[in-house]
């Protein structure tokens, strides 16, 4: 039931938020038992920038085809 | 997560290989395991801690002062130099997938007969999908996490004995921890603060990020670019200008040309204009070779040093602190032929002779004697070729002197017809001339102009060129800072979500985790109607209220703590709605037969897989009966007396 509530508010955002919750939290979960997890910052840095990459080039298409 | 199979190779006191299969039908979900005490359920228990886990990961103990690992009758039956083996595989199912898990230990037996260990154990995962093809998985550890968490696995591998911690006072940060590793809270809040950090950090760059500039630049290359198109269209219309003018002069000249009385004067002006021509040209690439002369006879500048240097070494030479320009060989040439230069023989002893041997010893090895020729001959060469190339420029200048009195006794020429046919005293050639001194005098201006305006254009080119590659760099910043706009505008947005997320889930699950333990909790003591309330507060504190609304923790039984405890962990497994299995060492032991009683009854009904190691005296009776209908799988541990290893028997 809780699980229910809470897949319907994640489906409420937008699939890009969607997508950088789901991997930040996969990774998050991978160092769960490390206190202080050495790199994690790195990683998340790099899963935003490729995501925000394939953003930018979707809309890019979406200009060129528009245009 | 629910257990398939663990099978057991020379881990501690199981000798060879042996296996065991969990019950994992809904309604059948009880393994039972039974031994007597030191009959090995402790180390099965340890060999699924240490197969999953290992010994440590990270700072937290999950295998600690256990003693060996590595069966010792394997030990025992290897010779020195063999290599012996404990492993442990586990194969389970998670969210769809199959996995199987493999922890070996290795070592060599020692000629004292101990083992020497390899430090690393070694830790494979493999995962079958659902289209049935198995592939390694590449980070087990952080995949083992991301299914149980190494610290949320003591709520769901525990030893029933021992349970009893979360209804202690002094439990509170234990069941807060409990709570978030097992619902994930932990993973919701890691991840919010880490996305509000990488958000501010984006901030801060893009507030470092220049804004504006590649409008401004774009705004001064268009300004550049118009400008440079009216002097390149004024330009245009100057040189037609020009052309007209010039096509009147020469209108002009032939109205001269054909005129008695101009003919002449005419006939001359175009001889000298035409000398005029030649001689500019001329002017022109001689000022042209004076230039390239000019910049590329910088070794000029040298020939003050190389004829002091040549100075100070022939002054050495003739003082004889250097060696002479007459080489060593070709004076003991002469000696051994006992000749003059000119062929004339002399006498040994003689003057000739004496002089040639004075020579001798005054020179000095060949070598030195090469160098110093060498670098007099360069000095030499150097400074010749100084002298051709000043002798060379002062020629052309002497030149370009001449050609520019040339040019002015040509111009003077010129003037000289023009004021002739201007004061012609026929008014027609007087009246063509004036028309063509003004029409020279504005292909002058026009001249004029258009140079200015080619200037303008050249140094326009330049500006938009450097411009260019301004634009081209800040158009790179832009497309930087509309990335991290982009990225920060990610960041920020998904920490939100997951704040609004967090709150959603915590603020539900702790009333309902309450909720769910006061009903397993009053459903499985006997004293029911005496426990009122289990309540679960903002601080975490699990607390039960008796009848008389006080907290009634103090007083509950060891056995009363560990049903409590128990109720909690199986009221947050339910409320997370994660598969997994309670997997309990000795869970009955200090249970009276009533909580036994009621534990087997419901127990199987509120967890996925329940796998139980018990002794005989903790399975018996009601209990038995109860849980027999459940149990799916049941083994029996037997120890061998005579050789101290345990088999796992079907039962």
């Amino acid at each position: 039931m809780l699980k229910d509530r809470l897949k319907a508010l994640f489906k409420s955002y937008d699939p890009v938020i969607r997508q950088v919750i789901y991997e930040v939290g996969e990774i998050e979960q991978q160092y769960i038992s490390m206190e202080k997890p050495r790199g994690i910052m790195k990683d998340i840095d790099e899963i935003i920038t490729r995501i925000a990459r394939e953003e930018l080039a979707q809309m890019s298409e979406k200009g060129d085809t528009s245009s | 997560m629910k257990l398939e199979r663990i099978v057991l190779e020379n881990f501690r006191q199981y000798y060879g290989q042996q296996k065991l299969n969990f019950a994992r039908d809904r309604e059948r979900n009880v393994t039972v395991i039974h031994g007597i005490n030191g009959a090995g359920k402790t180390s099965l228990f340890l060999a699924l801690n240490w197969c999953l886990y290992g010994r440590n990961v990270e700072n937290i103990k999950v295998v600690d002062n256990v003693g060996e690992l590595v069966s010792k009758e394997a030990i025992n039956q290897a010779k020195p130099g063999d290599q012996v083996r404990a492993s442990v595989t586990i194969a389970f199912l998670h969210n769809g997938h199959r996995y199987m898990v493999k922890r070996t230990l290795t070592g060599s037996k020692l000629l004292t007969g101990k083992l020497a260990l390899n430090e690393l154990d070694q830790f494979t995962m493999m995962r079958q999908g659902t289209s049935g093809r198995t592939e390694p998985v590449m980070n087990p550890l952080g995949t083992m996490n991301a299914i149980l968490p190494v610290n949320a696995r003591e709520y769901f591998f525990f030893d029933g004995e021992k349970i009893d911690n979360f209804s202690k006072p002094e439990a509170s940060a234990q069941v807060k921890e409990a709570i978030y590793l097992v619902l994930k809270l932990e993973m919701l809040e890691r991840s919010q603060r880490h996305l509000e950090n990488t958000a501010t950090n984006y901030r801060k760059e893009l507030k470092q990020a220049s804004g504006g500039e590649l409008r401004e630049l774009l705004e001064q290359d268009e300004t550049l670019r118009q400008e440079r198109e009216k002097a390149i269209k004024r330009k245009d219309e100057l040189e037609k200008e020009k052309e007209s003018a010039q096509r009147k002069v020469s209108e002009i000249d032939q109205k001269l040309r054909d005129s008695q009385n101009a003919k002449t004067l005419q006939q001359q002006r175009d001889r000298l204009e035409k000398d005029l021509k030649q001689r500019r040209i001329e002017l022109m690439d001689l000022v042209e070779q004076i230039r390239e002369r000019a910049t590329s006879g910088y070794p000029i500048l040298a020939q003050t040093a190389v004829q002091t240097a040549l100075t100070i070494l022939n002054e050495k030479r003739e003082r004889g602190e250097i060696p002479s320009n007459i080489r060593q060989q070709f004076i003991q040439d002469l000696l051994d032929e006992m000749k003059c230069i000119c062929g004339r023989p002399f006498a040994e002893h003689g003057p000739e002779h004496q002089q040639l041997l004075s020579l001798m010893q005054r020179s000095v090895p060949s070598s030195l004697e090469d160098d110093v020729l060498n670098t007099t001959a360069t000095l030499t060469a150097f400074a010749d070729k100084n002298h051709q190339q000043q002798a060379l420029l002062s020629a052309h200048m002497r030149k370009r002197t001449e050609l520019i009195d040339i040019i002015r006794d040509l111009d003077a020429e010129l003037d000289d017809v023009s004021r002739q046919l201007k004061g012609s005293p026929l008014e027609e050639i007087s009246r063509l001339e004036e028309q063509r001194r003004n029409f020279m005098s504005d292909i002058d201006g026009y001249s004029l102009e258009i140079g200015a305006r080619l200037q303008k254009i050249e140094q326009a080119g330049k500006d938009i060129s450097n411009l260019e590659k301004k634009i081209a760099a800040a158009r790179k910043e832009e497309q930087r800072s509309q990335e991290l706009s982009l990225k920060y505008d990610l960041a920020q947005k998904a920490a939100d979500a997951i704040t609004e997320m967090y709150q959603v889930h915590a603020d539900n699950m702790r009333e309902q985790i309450e909720a769910r333990t006061k009903e397993i909790f009053r459903s499985l003591v006997w004293k029911e109607s005496h426990f009122q309330d289990v309540q679960l507060g903002p601080d975490f504190n699990l607390e039960v209220i008796d009848r008389y609304g006080q907290s009634a923790r103090p007083e509950l039984s060891a056995g009363e703590r560990q049903v409590l405890s128990l109720s909690f962990i199986t009221a947050m497994a339910q409320v997370s709605e994660e598969e997994a299995p309670l997997v309990m060492d000795t869970p009955f032991g200090r249970l009276s037969s009533h909580h036994r009683n009621s534990i087997t009854e419901k127990l199987p009904l509120l967890a996925d897989q329940l796998i139980l190691f018990v002794t005989d005296e903790e399975l018996r009776d009601q209990a038995r009966i109860n849980l027999e209908k459940h149990i799916g799988a049941e083994y029996r541990l037997e120890f061998e007396r005579t050789t101290s290893c345990t088999t796992i028997e079907e039962a």
